[in-house]
């Protein structure tokens, strides 16, 4: 299902993993290796980005932030984007940022 | 117009920012009576900042251990949040209500900020 | 003798705790109110979130480096330190014997490497 993903400009690749950072699967114009490797780069990240937003909640009182639904890292050529267990890796020129996130937050939730 | 000025044009904004080196806040601009306020705004730039610092960490790892590059220096990063969302570029942030947000324009607006 | 209670009978130590690495349960002695001794556990939970990370990464680029999986890591001020090992955590003033404490925090927890980061 995630595969579709891949039908959008600019996608290079979509990957899905568990909660305990596993691979399940992925797509994509990259080996395998480096698919598990964005996989276990997106699970750690999205932990340590957990705990920034935990503690901004903490320290603001201000409601809304927690749990966080994702994060995009932008690269000067590349970005990272994931929603919940997806991260999927877009060439900036081409991509649509907005689509890209409104599929994954689609995925995500389905 | 200022330039945080422009950025709270954009739909569902509820807050723009400057910060400096370490995420310590120079300017802002706030909604009236929104949930935001200096103080807040303050450690939500020291936040982005250190998600970006590590970001970029990860960027240099990522490009060392891969040969891909394309993603180093780290030029923005993003948070969605439950309600909010924070998009940054460089130094220069916004705050966007996520039933709103346009992450491209978004993104857009903060990076020609920055470049201005 | 738990470690935290150990822990907290040293010369200098503030208080001491131990975390859920996930979730938000936590249990402490010392010198804290649970509040602040809530917040704390959360900073050191974050923090030892990201040092894992960022050893994991170095150790898959040097996979001789000798740092990764991290165990822990230490925060100085100018008058409290912040020691984690592990799940534990320990606040500290200036007059506690630091190298003692990471000493034993260390050696006592030292085959606590844990599946469950």
């Amino acid at each position: 299902m995630i595969k579709r993903l891949l039908a959008l400009d600019g996608v290079l690749a979509v990957c899905q993993f568990r909660d305990d950072g596993e691979f399940v699967e992925g797509y994509g114009l990259m080996p395998e290796d480096e698919m598990i490797r964005l996989s276990k780069f997106a699970h750690d990240y999205k932990r340590m980005v957990q705990g920034n937003t935990d503690q901004l909640s903490m320290f603001t009182q201000m409601p809304g932030w927690t749990p966080p639904r994702g994060w995009i890292v932008h690269g000067q050529e590349k970005s990272v984007l994931s929603i919940a267990n997806l991260v999927c890796l877009i060439e900036n020129q081409g991509a649509s940022v907005s689509e890209v996130m409104q599929e994954l937050d689609r995925l995500a939730h389905r | 117009m200022a330039d945080l000025d422009k950025l709270m044009n954009l739909d569902g904004a509820i807050a723009a920012f400057q910060y400096g080196d370490g995420g310590k806040l120079i300017d802002s601009r706030v909604v009236d009576q929104g949930p935001l306020d200096e103080n807040m705004l303050d450690l939500l730039c020291h936040m982005c900042a250190a998600n970006t610092c590590i970001a970029t960490m990860q960027a240099r790892g990522w490009e060392s251990v891969t040969g891909n590059s394309g993603f180093y220096p780290v030029e923005g990063f993003s948070l969605i949040g439950f309600n909010w969302s924070v998009v940054t570029h460089a130094q220069y942030g916004v705050v966007v209500r996520n039933d709103e947000v346009d992450y491209e324009s978004a993104y857009q607006a903060v990076s020609g900020q920055a470049m201005a | 003798m738990s470690i935290v209670s150990e822990l907290v009978s040293m010369p200098g130590v503030i208080a001491a705790g131990e975390y859920a690495y996930r979730g938000d349960r936590f249990s402490y002695k010392g010198d804290l109110e649970p509040e602040q001794a809530r917040m704390a556990s959360i900073m050191c939970r974050s923090t030892t979130m990201g040092i894992r990370m960022q050893s994991d990464m170095l150790g898959s680029i040097y996979p001789d480096c000798g740092i990764s999986p991290s165990r822990g890591w230490a925060v100085k001020g100018p008058k409290f330190s912040v020691c984690v090992v592990a799940n534990v955590f320990c606040f500290l003033s200036a007059e506690a014997p630091f190298n003692d404490i990471m000493q034993f925090m260390t050696t006592r927890l030292h085959d606590d490497i844990s599946d469950m980061v």
